[in-house]
Protein backbone atom coordinates (compact mmCIF):
# COMPACT_ATOMS: atom_id res chain seq x y z
CA UNK A 1 0.00 0.00 0.00
CA UNK A 2 2.83 2.25 0.78
CA UNK A 3 5.85 2.97 -1.18
CA UNK A 4 7.91 3.56 1.68
CA UNK A 5 7.09 0.11 2.67
CA UNK A 6 9.10 -1.34 -0.29
CA UNK A 7 12.78 -2.19 0.29
CA UNK A 8 15.06 -0.67 -2.62
CA UNK A 9 18.25 -2.86 -1.52
CA UNK A 10 15.82 -5.74 -2.58
CA UNK A 11 15.25 -4.47 -6.27
CA UNK A 12 17.15 -5.27 -9.11
CA UNK A 13 15.75 -4.04 -12.17
CA UNK A 14 16.80 -6.46 -15.14
CA UNK A 15 18.78 -4.88 -17.84
CA UNK A 16 15.95 -5.38 -20.61
CA UNK A 17 14.16 -3.33 -18.40
CA UNK A 18 16.89 -1.07 -17.54
CA UNK A 19 17.10 0.06 -21.66
CA UNK A 20 13.17 0.68 -21.33
CA UNK A 21 13.66 3.26 -18.61
CA UNK A 22 16.89 4.93 -19.89
CA UNK A 23 14.18 5.09 -23.60
CA UNK A 24 11.63 6.86 -21.60
CA UNK A 25 13.34 9.39 -20.59
CA UNK A 26 15.39 9.81 -23.68
CA UNK A 27 11.89 10.32 -25.02
CA UNK A 28 10.84 12.69 -22.38
CA UNK A 29 14.16 14.96 -23.06
CA UNK A 30 13.03 14.88 -26.68
CA UNK A 31 9.96 15.50 -26.45
CA UNK A 32 11.40 18.85 -24.52
CA UNK A 33 14.04 20.12 -26.81
CA UNK A 34 11.50 20.27 -29.84
CA UNK A 35 9.25 21.73 -27.74
CA UNK A 36 11.35 24.76 -26.93
CA UNK A 37 12.65 25.03 -30.61
CA UNK A 38 8.85 24.80 -31.93
CA UNK A 39 8.55 28.28 -29.44
CA UNK A 40 11.66 29.10 -30.44
CA UNK A 41 10.64 29.15 -34.12
CA UNK A 42 6.84 30.76 -33.45
CA UNK A 43 9.16 33.78 -31.31
CA UNK A 44 10.77 34.57 -34.73
CA UNK A 45 7.96 33.76 -37.18
CA UNK A 46 5.94 36.46 -35.56
CA UNK A 47 9.00 39.14 -35.15
CA UNK A 48 9.34 38.66 -38.89
CA UNK A 49 5.89 39.23 -39.19
CA UNK A 50 6.18 42.80 -37.42
CA UNK A 51 9.21 43.52 -39.50
CA UNK A 52 7.70 42.80 -42.69
CA UNK A 53 4.89 44.71 -42.28
CA UNK A 54 6.77 47.81 -41.85
CA UNK A 55 6.34 48.60 -38.23
CA UNK A 56 8.11 51.96 -37.24
CA UNK A 57 10.09 50.30 -33.93
CA UNK A 58 11.27 54.25 -33.27
CA UNK A 59 8.35 55.54 -32.83
CA UNK A 60 7.00 52.87 -30.51
CA UNK A 61 9.89 53.30 -28.20
CA UNK A 62 9.32 56.83 -28.27
CA UNK A 63 5.50 56.39 -26.90
CA UNK A 64 6.82 53.50 -24.56
CA UNK A 65 7.16 55.41 -21.38
CA UNK A 66 3.36 57.04 -22.06
CA UNK A 67 1.73 54.13 -22.69
CA UNK A 68 3.09 52.64 -19.66
CA UNK A 69 2.32 55.22 -17.44
CA UNK A 70 -1.63 53.94 -17.81
CA UNK A 71 -0.90 50.45 -16.75
CA UNK A 72 -1.29 51.99 -12.84
CA UNK A 73 -5.01 52.29 -13.53
CA UNK A 74 -4.88 49.03 -14.93
CA UNK A 75 -3.27 47.37 -12.55
CA UNK A 76 -5.14 49.61 -9.80
CA UNK A 77 -8.59 48.88 -11.51
CA UNK A 78 -7.79 45.37 -12.03
CA UNK A 79 -6.54 44.49 -8.61
CA UNK A 80 -9.67 46.11 -6.70
CA UNK A 81 -12.39 44.99 -8.77
CA UNK A 82 -10.68 41.61 -8.53
CA UNK A 83 -11.03 42.04 -4.52
CA UNK A 84 -14.25 43.22 -5.07
CA UNK A 85 -15.57 40.11 -7.41
CA UNK A 86 -13.95 37.98 -4.57
CA UNK A 87 -16.10 38.83 -1.75
CA UNK A 88 -19.53 39.17 -3.82
CA UNK A 89 -18.70 35.74 -4.89
CA UNK A 90 -18.64 33.91 -1.81
CA UNK A 91 -21.10 36.27 -0.51
CA UNK A 92 -23.30 34.94 -3.87
CA UNK A 93 -22.24 30.87 -3.54
CA UNK A 94 -23.41 31.02 0.34
CA UNK A 95 -26.74 32.90 -1.31
CA UNK A 96 -27.05 30.20 -3.91
CA UNK A 97 -26.53 27.40 -1.50
CA UNK A 98 -29.11 29.09 1.20
CA UNK A 99 -32.36 27.37 2.33
CA UNK A 100 -33.84 30.64 3.07
CA UNK A 101 -35.96 31.95 0.26
CA UNK A 102 -35.40 35.17 0.12
CA UNK A 103 -31.64 35.53 0.33
CA UNK A 104 -31.47 32.75 -2.51
CA UNK A 105 -33.57 34.26 -4.61
CA UNK A 106 -31.69 37.84 -4.15
CA UNK A 107 -28.24 35.44 -5.38
CA UNK A 108 -30.12 33.76 -8.10
CA UNK A 109 -31.74 37.00 -9.89
CA UNK A 110 -28.36 38.70 -9.05
CA UNK A 111 -26.11 36.22 -10.93
CA UNK A 112 -28.86 35.88 -13.72
CA UNK A 113 -29.41 39.31 -14.51
CA UNK A 114 -25.32 40.22 -15.04
CA UNK A 115 -24.58 37.53 -16.51
CA UNK A 116 -27.30 37.90 -18.88
CA UNK A 117 -25.93 40.77 -19.55
CA UNK A 118 -23.42 42.75 -21.76
CA UNK A 119 -20.54 44.11 -19.87
CA UNK A 120 -20.76 47.41 -21.83
CA UNK A 121 -23.99 47.98 -21.24
CA UNK A 122 -23.30 47.24 -17.18
CA UNK A 123 -20.58 50.00 -17.35
CA UNK A 124 -22.82 52.45 -18.94
CA UNK A 125 -25.30 51.65 -16.64
CA UNK A 126 -22.86 52.47 -13.57
CA UNK A 127 -21.52 55.49 -15.03
CA UNK A 128 -24.91 57.08 -16.90
CA UNK A 129 -27.51 55.52 -15.36
CA UNK A 130 -27.17 55.92 -11.76
CA UNK A 131 -26.68 59.44 -11.59
CA UNK A 132 -30.06 59.39 -13.13
CA UNK A 133 -31.81 57.34 -10.60
CA UNK A 134 -29.69 59.59 -8.10
CA UNK A 135 -31.67 62.23 -9.52
CA UNK A 136 -34.98 60.34 -9.31
CA UNK A 137 -34.40 59.81 -5.89
CA UNK A 138 -34.10 63.43 -4.73
CA UNK A 139 -36.99 63.98 -6.56
CA UNK A 140 -38.80 62.08 -4.56
CA UNK A 141 -37.61 64.72 -1.24
CA UNK A 142 -34.53 62.15 -0.79
CA UNK A 143 -32.14 65.63 -1.00
CA UNK A 144 -28.50 65.67 -1.47
CA UNK A 145 -28.38 61.84 -2.95
CA UNK A 146 -27.47 62.71 -5.94
CA UNK A 147 -24.11 63.72 -5.96
CA UNK A 148 -23.07 59.70 -3.99
CA UNK A 149 -25.04 58.17 -6.81
CA UNK A 150 -22.75 59.96 -9.33
CA UNK A 151 -19.77 58.12 -9.74
CA UNK A 152 -16.19 59.10 -11.24
CA UNK A 153 -15.25 57.15 -13.96
CA UNK A 154 -12.29 54.81 -12.33
CA UNK A 155 -15.08 54.25 -9.16
CA UNK A 156 -17.71 53.02 -11.95
CA UNK A 157 -15.65 51.20 -13.83
CA UNK A 158 -14.24 49.19 -10.43
CA UNK A 159 -17.78 48.50 -8.95
CA UNK A 160 -18.86 47.33 -12.77
CA UNK A 161 -16.09 45.20 -13.18
CA UNK A 162 -16.27 43.72 -9.54
CA UNK A 163 -20.20 43.35 -9.56
CA UNK A 164 -19.76 41.55 -13.26
CA UNK A 165 -17.27 39.12 -11.95
CA UNK A 166 -18.26 38.42 -8.94
CA UNK A 167 -21.36 36.90 -10.14
CA UNK A 168 -19.68 34.62 -12.83
CA UNK A 169 -17.58 33.66 -10.05
CA UNK A 170 -20.66 33.13 -7.75
CA UNK A 171 -21.01 29.84 -10.17
CA UNK A 172 -17.39 28.62 -9.48
CA UNK A 173 -17.39 29.02 -6.14
CA UNK A 174 -20.36 27.75 -5.42
CA UNK A 175 -19.92 24.56 -7.88
CA UNK A 176 -16.27 24.34 -5.45
CA UNK A 177 -18.16 24.15 -2.51
CA UNK A 178 -20.22 21.57 -4.04
CA UNK A 179 -17.09 19.28 -5.17
CA UNK A 180 -16.49 18.79 -1.64
CA UNK A 181 -17.85 15.06 -0.58
CA UNK A 182 -20.63 14.79 1.95
CA UNK A 183 -18.81 12.94 4.04
CA UNK A 184 -16.60 15.65 4.98
CA UNK A 185 -19.63 17.92 6.07
CA UNK A 186 -20.98 14.80 7.97
CA UNK A 187 -17.37 14.50 10.17
CA UNK A 188 -17.77 17.71 11.03
CA UNK A 189 -21.14 17.45 12.22
CA UNK A 190 -20.58 14.36 13.84
CA UNK A 191 -17.87 15.99 16.18
CA UNK A 192 -20.75 18.94 16.62
CA UNK A 193 -19.65 21.56 14.55
CA UNK A 194 -21.89 24.40 13.34
CA UNK A 195 -23.14 24.83 9.80
CA UNK A 196 -20.90 27.83 10.05
CA UNK A 197 -17.71 26.50 11.86
CA UNK A 198 -17.80 23.54 8.90
CA UNK A 199 -18.44 25.91 6.33
CA UNK A 200 -15.13 27.94 7.29
CA UNK A 201 -13.06 24.95 8.57
CA UNK A 202 -13.66 22.25 6.40
CA UNK A 203 -15.01 22.90 3.71
CA UNK A 204 -13.87 25.96 2.59
CA UNK A 205 -10.57 25.27 2.87
CA UNK A 206 -11.08 22.45 0.81
CA UNK A 207 -12.95 24.47 -2.18
CA UNK A 208 -10.36 26.56 -2.46
CA UNK A 209 -8.34 24.18 -3.73
CA UNK A 210 -10.64 23.73 -6.42
CA UNK A 211 -11.67 27.32 -6.88
CA UNK A 212 -8.19 28.90 -7.09
CA UNK A 213 -7.35 28.06 -11.05
CA UNK A 214 -10.52 29.37 -12.48
CA UNK A 215 -10.69 32.21 -10.57
CA UNK A 216 -7.09 32.72 -11.83
CA UNK A 217 -8.13 32.82 -14.92
CA UNK A 218 -11.26 35.36 -14.20
CA UNK A 219 -8.58 37.69 -12.86
CA UNK A 220 -6.56 37.23 -16.23
CA UNK A 221 -9.56 38.03 -18.38
CA UNK A 222 -10.34 41.31 -16.03
CA UNK A 223 -6.82 42.74 -16.54
CA UNK A 224 -7.39 42.96 -20.28
CA UNK A 225 -11.62 43.87 -19.90
CA UNK A 226 -9.96 46.87 -17.10
CA UNK A 227 -9.72 48.55 -21.07
CA UNK A 228 -13.28 48.71 -21.15
CA UNK A 229 -12.96 51.90 -18.23
CA UNK A 230 -10.95 53.82 -21.36
CA UNK A 231 -14.82 54.50 -22.50
CA UNK A 232 -15.42 56.59 -19.85
CA UNK A 233 -12.25 58.24 -20.70
CA UNK A 234 -9.35 57.57 -18.38
CA UNK A 235 -6.27 57.92 -19.34
CA UNK A 236 -5.13 53.95 -19.33
CA UNK A 237 -3.40 51.81 -21.44
CA UNK A 238 -5.88 51.20 -24.25
CA UNK A 239 -6.97 55.06 -24.29
CA UNK A 240 -3.86 56.24 -24.48
CA UNK A 241 -2.41 54.29 -27.19
CA UNK A 242 -5.46 55.08 -29.55
CA UNK A 243 -4.98 58.63 -28.73
CA UNK A 244 -1.73 58.58 -29.59
CA UNK A 245 -1.78 55.97 -32.49
CA UNK A 246 -4.80 58.31 -34.35
CA UNK A 247 -3.34 61.52 -33.91
CA UNK A 248 -0.25 60.10 -35.83
CA UNK A 249 -1.85 57.79 -37.87
CA UNK A 250 0.45 55.56 -36.69
CA UNK A 251 -2.38 52.98 -34.79
CA UNK A 252 -1.06 50.00 -35.89
CA UNK A 253 2.14 50.34 -33.75
CA UNK A 254 0.13 51.55 -30.81
CA UNK A 255 -2.22 48.69 -30.96
CA UNK A 256 0.75 45.86 -30.87
CA UNK A 257 2.41 47.95 -28.08
CA UNK A 258 -0.52 47.33 -25.82
CA UNK A 259 -1.17 43.69 -26.41
CA UNK A 260 2.26 42.94 -25.77
CA UNK A 261 2.23 44.81 -22.46
CA UNK A 262 -1.33 43.30 -21.66
CA UNK A 263 0.30 39.44 -22.48
CA UNK A 264 3.53 40.48 -20.79
CA UNK A 265 1.53 41.55 -17.42
CA UNK A 266 -0.89 37.80 -18.05
CA UNK A 267 1.94 35.97 -18.73
CA UNK A 268 3.20 37.37 -15.19
CA UNK A 269 0.06 36.50 -13.31
CA UNK A 270 0.00 33.00 -15.04
CA UNK A 271 3.50 32.77 -13.19
CA UNK A 272 2.01 33.52 -9.74
CA UNK A 273 -1.15 31.08 -10.39
CA UNK A 274 1.20 27.88 -10.76
CA UNK A 275 3.03 29.38 -7.39
CA UNK A 276 -0.38 29.51 -5.76
CA UNK A 277 -1.51 26.18 -7.32
CA UNK A 278 1.51 24.52 -5.87
CA UNK A 279 1.23 25.72 -2.56
CA UNK A 280 -2.45 24.68 -2.79
CA UNK A 281 -1.68 21.32 -3.41
CA UNK A 282 0.03 20.34 -0.30
CA UNK A 283 -1.55 17.31 1.80
CA UNK A 284 -2.80 16.08 -2.12
CA UNK A 285 0.44 14.14 -2.27
CA UNK A 286 -0.27 10.47 -3.13
CA UNK A 287 2.00 7.67 -2.47
CA UNK B 1 -27.45 -2.74 36.43
CA UNK B 2 -30.86 -3.29 35.12
CA UNK B 3 -31.88 -0.18 37.57
CA UNK B 4 -29.16 2.07 35.78
CA UNK B 5 -30.58 4.78 33.19
CA UNK B 6 -29.37 3.87 29.77
CA UNK B 7 -27.10 5.59 28.01
CA UNK B 8 -29.11 5.32 24.18
CA UNK B 9 -32.37 4.93 24.31
CA UNK B 10 -34.18 4.94 20.94
CA UNK B 11 -38.14 4.56 21.15
CA UNK B 12 -40.33 3.85 18.26
CA UNK B 13 -37.88 5.43 15.73
CA UNK B 14 -39.34 5.80 12.23
CA UNK B 15 -37.64 7.02 9.04
CA UNK B 16 -39.69 7.62 5.67
CA UNK B 17 -37.17 8.90 2.99
CA UNK B 18 -38.63 11.12 -0.16
CA UNK B 19 -42.46 10.23 -0.31
CA UNK B 20 -43.13 6.86 1.30
CA UNK B 21 -39.46 4.84 1.71
CA UNK B 22 -40.20 3.05 4.66
CA UNK B 23 -37.07 2.19 5.91
CA UNK B 24 -37.09 2.07 9.57
CA UNK B 25 -40.16 0.72 11.13
CA UNK B 26 -40.49 1.66 14.73
CA UNK B 27 -37.39 0.58 15.80
CA UNK B 28 -36.93 0.12 20.19
CA UNK B 29 -33.33 0.37 21.45
CA UNK B 30 -31.64 0.75 24.78
CA UNK B 31 -27.94 1.04 25.80
CA UNK B 32 -26.34 0.82 28.73
CA UNK B 33 -22.87 2.30 30.06
CA UNK B 34 -20.17 0.56 29.28
CA UNK B 35 -22.29 -1.67 26.82
CA UNK B 36 -21.38 -2.89 23.11
CA UNK B 37 -23.67 -3.25 21.13
CA UNK B 38 -23.33 -5.05 17.23
CA UNK B 39 -25.63 -4.84 14.44
CA UNK B 40 -26.07 -7.58 12.02
CA UNK B 41 -28.27 -7.24 8.84
CA UNK B 42 -28.28 -7.27 4.97
CA UNK B 43 -27.27 -4.08 3.50
CA UNK B 44 -30.02 -2.27 2.74
CA UNK B 45 -31.76 -3.25 6.27
CA UNK B 46 -31.33 0.23 7.38
CA UNK B 47 -29.05 -0.42 9.93
CA UNK B 48 -26.86 2.50 9.01
CA UNK B 49 -29.63 4.80 9.16
CA UNK B 50 -30.48 3.55 12.25
CA UNK B 51 -27.02 4.22 13.61
CA UNK B 52 -27.32 8.03 11.47
CA UNK B 53 -30.32 9.15 13.33
CA UNK B 54 -28.50 8.65 17.06
CA UNK B 55 -26.40 11.79 15.81
CA UNK B 56 -29.11 13.22 13.59
CA UNK B 57 -27.02 12.88 10.14
CA UNK B 58 -30.26 11.54 9.60
CA UNK B 59 -33.46 13.68 11.22
CA UNK B 60 -35.39 10.87 12.08
CA UNK B 61 -39.51 10.85 11.22
CA UNK B 62 -41.13 10.10 14.18
CA UNK B 63 -39.93 8.79 17.56
CA UNK B 64 -37.75 9.69 20.20
CA UNK B 65 -34.12 9.59 20.60
CA UNK B 66 -32.31 10.10 24.13
CA UNK B 67 -28.70 10.46 24.97
CA UNK B 68 -27.30 10.65 28.30
CA UNK B 69 -30.07 12.43 29.16
CA UNK B 70 -30.45 14.94 26.07
CA UNK B 71 -33.94 14.06 24.97
CA UNK B 72 -35.01 14.72 21.11
CA UNK B 73 -38.37 14.15 19.55
CA UNK B 74 -38.77 13.92 15.80
CA UNK B 75 -40.68 16.10 14.32
CA UNK B 76 -40.67 18.42 17.50
CA UNK B 77 -39.56 22.03 16.01
CA UNK B 78 -38.43 24.15 19.18
CA UNK B 79 -35.97 26.83 19.62
CA UNK B 80 -33.58 24.36 21.31
CA UNK B 81 -33.83 21.55 19.20
CA UNK B 82 -30.34 22.49 17.37
CA UNK B 83 -28.76 23.08 20.56
CA UNK B 84 -29.95 19.86 21.55
CA UNK B 85 -28.88 18.46 18.53
CA UNK B 86 -25.26 19.76 18.94
CA UNK B 87 -25.49 18.46 22.32
CA UNK B 88 -25.68 14.79 21.39
CA UNK B 89 -23.29 15.29 18.46
CA UNK B 90 -20.79 16.30 20.80
CA UNK B 91 -21.69 13.61 23.48
CA UNK B 92 -20.99 10.89 20.36
CA UNK B 93 -18.51 10.06 18.41
CA UNK B 94 -18.74 8.67 15.17
CA UNK B 95 -16.21 6.82 12.25
CA UNK B 96 -17.59 6.11 9.19
CA UNK B 97 -16.77 3.76 6.39
CA UNK B 98 -14.98 5.93 4.12
CA UNK B 99 -12.75 7.58 7.55
CA UNK B 100 -13.79 11.29 6.22
CA UNK B 101 -10.60 13.01 7.77
CA UNK B 102 -9.69 16.10 6.76
CA UNK B 103 -7.40 15.73 4.36
CA UNK B 104 -6.71 19.51 4.36
CA UNK B 105 -4.90 18.79 7.64
CA UNK B 106 -2.11 16.14 9.50
CA UNK B 107 -3.54 13.49 11.38
CA UNK B 108 -2.67 16.01 14.58
CA UNK B 109 -4.45 18.84 13.19
CA UNK B 110 -7.50 16.64 12.26
CA UNK B 111 -7.33 14.98 16.09
CA UNK B 112 -7.18 18.68 17.77
CA UNK B 113 -10.09 20.29 15.25
CA UNK B 114 -12.81 19.37 17.20
CA UNK B 115 -11.45 19.97 20.63
CA UNK B 116 -10.17 23.54 19.74
CA UNK B 117 -12.96 24.39 17.28
CA UNK B 118 -16.17 23.27 19.03
CA UNK B 119 -14.94 22.54 22.75
CA UNK B 120 -12.43 26.11 22.68
CA UNK B 121 -9.98 23.97 24.63
CA UNK B 122 -6.04 25.58 24.63
CA UNK B 123 -4.55 24.55 21.49
CA UNK B 124 -1.61 23.50 23.65
CA UNK B 125 -3.90 21.04 25.94
CA UNK B 126 -5.50 19.57 22.57
CA UNK B 127 -1.99 19.08 21.35
CA UNK B 128 -1.08 16.99 24.37
CA UNK B 129 -4.10 15.13 24.62
CA UNK B 130 -4.01 14.20 21.08
CA UNK B 131 -0.42 13.16 21.19
CA UNK B 132 -1.79 10.75 23.97
CA UNK B 133 -4.41 9.29 21.68
CA UNK B 134 -2.23 8.68 18.73
CA UNK B 135 -0.18 7.10 20.63
CA UNK B 136 -2.80 5.31 22.01
CA UNK B 137 -3.74 3.99 18.40
CA UNK B 138 -0.17 3.47 17.53
CA UNK B 139 0.39 6.04 15.15
CA UNK B 140 2.92 8.31 16.89
CA UNK B 141 5.21 8.65 14.08
CA UNK B 142 2.65 9.49 11.93
CA UNK B 143 1.67 12.43 13.97
CA UNK B 144 2.41 15.08 11.01
CA UNK B 145 1.20 12.73 7.79
CA UNK B 146 -1.61 13.90 6.20
CA UNK B 147 -4.42 11.13 5.11
CA UNK B 148 -3.31 10.67 1.36
CA UNK B 149 -0.15 9.22 2.86
CA UNK B 150 -1.72 6.91 5.37
CA UNK B 151 -2.94 3.71 4.58
CA UNK B 152 -6.91 2.64 5.13
CA UNK B 153 -6.05 0.96 8.88
CA UNK B 154 -3.77 3.97 9.80
CA UNK B 155 -6.76 6.65 8.42
CA UNK B 156 -9.54 4.68 10.34
CA UNK B 157 -7.33 4.34 13.80
CA UNK B 158 -6.98 8.54 13.42
CA UNK B 159 -10.91 8.95 12.63
CA UNK B 160 -10.90 6.76 15.78
CA UNK B 161 -8.84 9.48 17.79
CA UNK B 162 -10.42 12.16 16.20
CA UNK B 163 -13.56 11.27 17.36
CA UNK B 164 -11.95 10.40 20.96
CA UNK B 165 -10.38 13.94 21.20
CA UNK B 166 -13.88 14.93 21.93
CA UNK B 167 -14.08 12.78 25.14
CA UNK B 168 -17.37 11.51 23.82
CA UNK B 169 -19.58 8.63 26.34
CA UNK B 170 -21.06 7.04 23.19
CA UNK B 171 -19.16 5.65 19.60
CA UNK B 172 -21.28 4.54 17.03
CA UNK B 173 -18.81 2.90 14.34
CA UNK B 174 -20.53 2.60 10.64
CA UNK B 175 -18.94 -0.30 9.05
CA UNK B 176 -15.52 0.76 9.85
CA UNK B 177 -13.70 -2.13 8.67
CA UNK B 178 -15.78 -2.32 5.24
CA UNK B 179 -13.45 -0.04 2.61
CA UNK B 180 -10.17 -2.26 4.15
CA UNK B 181 -7.85 -4.07 2.08
CA UNK B 182 -8.40 -7.66 4.21
CA UNK B 183 -4.70 -7.68 6.23
CA UNK B 184 -5.49 -4.10 7.73
CA UNK B 185 -8.93 -4.93 8.96
CA UNK B 186 -7.35 -6.60 12.29
CA UNK B 187 -5.81 -3.26 13.23
CA UNK B 188 -8.98 -1.19 13.69
CA UNK B 189 -10.49 -4.26 15.28
CA UNK B 190 -7.83 -4.24 18.12
CA UNK B 191 -8.62 -0.75 18.68
CA UNK B 192 -12.09 -1.52 18.62
CA UNK B 193 -11.70 -4.32 20.68
CA UNK B 194 -9.98 -2.06 23.48
CA UNK B 195 -11.96 0.63 23.64
CA UNK B 196 -14.98 -1.85 24.35
CA UNK B 197 -12.19 -3.32 27.44
CA UNK B 198 -11.76 0.04 28.72
CA UNK B 199 -15.94 1.01 29.41
CA UNK B 200 -16.93 2.69 26.50
CA UNK B 201 -20.63 2.64 25.40
CA UNK B 202 -20.39 1.25 21.45
CA UNK B 203 -22.90 0.61 19.23
CA UNK B 204 -21.41 -0.57 15.73
CA UNK B 205 -22.67 -1.93 12.69
CA UNK B 206 -19.98 -3.92 11.24
CA UNK B 207 -19.86 -7.41 8.74
CA UNK B 208 -16.90 -8.19 12.01
CA UNK B 209 -18.08 -11.57 13.36
CA UNK B 210 -15.45 -11.82 15.64
CA UNK B 211 -15.56 -8.77 16.93
CA UNK B 212 -19.71 -9.46 17.33
CA UNK B 213 -19.23 -12.98 19.37
CA UNK B 214 -16.15 -11.50 21.30
CA UNK B 215 -16.55 -8.39 21.96
CA UNK B 216 -20.39 -7.54 21.70
CA UNK B 217 -22.49 -7.67 25.01
CA UNK B 218 -25.72 -7.42 22.44
CA UNK B 219 -26.23 -8.73 18.46
CA UNK B 220 -28.98 -7.36 17.09
CA UNK B 221 -30.00 -8.51 13.93
CA UNK B 222 -32.13 -6.41 11.54
CA UNK B 223 -34.17 -6.62 8.49
CA UNK B 224 -36.74 -4.28 6.91
CA UNK B 225 -36.58 -1.69 8.89
CA UNK B 226 -37.17 -3.64 12.17
CA UNK B 227 -35.12 -5.85 14.52
CA UNK B 228 -35.70 -9.46 13.94
CA UNK B 229 -33.95 -11.15 16.69
CA UNK B 230 -31.48 -9.50 19.95
CA UNK B 231 -30.01 -11.28 22.61
CA UNK B 232 -26.32 -12.10 23.94
CA UNK B 233 -24.20 -12.93 20.99
CA UNK B 234 -23.58 -16.81 22.22
CA UNK B 235 -27.53 -17.29 21.70
CA UNK B 236 -27.61 -15.33 18.55
CA UNK B 237 -25.26 -17.42 16.68
CA UNK B 238 -25.38 -20.71 18.51
CA UNK B 239 -29.05 -21.54 18.89
CA UNK B 240 -30.99 -18.18 16.40
CA UNK B 241 -34.05 -18.95 16.79
CA UNK B 242 -35.70 -16.63 14.31
CA UNK B 243 -35.49 -18.71 10.66
CA UNK B 244 -34.66 -14.88 9.23
CA UNK B 245 -31.60 -14.97 11.14
CA UNK B 246 -30.56 -18.51 10.81
CA UNK B 247 -30.28 -17.75 7.13
CA UNK B 248 -28.53 -14.40 7.08
CA UNK B 249 -26.22 -16.14 9.30
CA UNK B 250 -25.56 -18.68 7.08
CA UNK B 251 -24.79 -16.15 4.22
CA UNK B 252 -22.42 -14.22 5.69
CA UNK B 253 -20.37 -17.12 7.85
Amino acid sequence: MNGDTLDPTLSSIPPEAERVLAQNINQQKKYKRKLIISFIVLGILMITTLIVIGLDFKFMAKWLPFILAGGGYTILVSILAISLACILSVIGALGRLSKNPVINSIATAYVSLIRGTPLLVQIYMWYLALPQIGLALEGLGLTGIQSLFTLHAIPAGILALGVCYGAYMTETVRAGIQSIKIGQTEAAKALGMTSGQTMKRVIFPQAMRVIIPPVSNEFIAMVKDSAMVSLMGVWEMTYRAMKVGRRHFQSLEMLVMVAMIYWMMCIVLQYFQEKIEEHMARGDRRM
Amino acid sequence: MAKEKPMVKLTNIHKVFGNRNHVLRGIDLSVNKGETVVILGASGSGKSTLLRCVNFLEEPTAGTIEVDGTVIQAGESDKKRSGHILDIRKKTGMCFQSFNLFPHMTALENIIEGPVTVLKQKKSEAVSYAEELLDWVGLTEKRDEYPSCLSGGQQQRVAIARSLAMKPKVMLFDEPTSALDPELVAEVVEVMERLSKEGMTIIAVTHELHFARDVADQVMIMDNGNWVETGPPEEIFNNPKEDRTRKFLAHIL
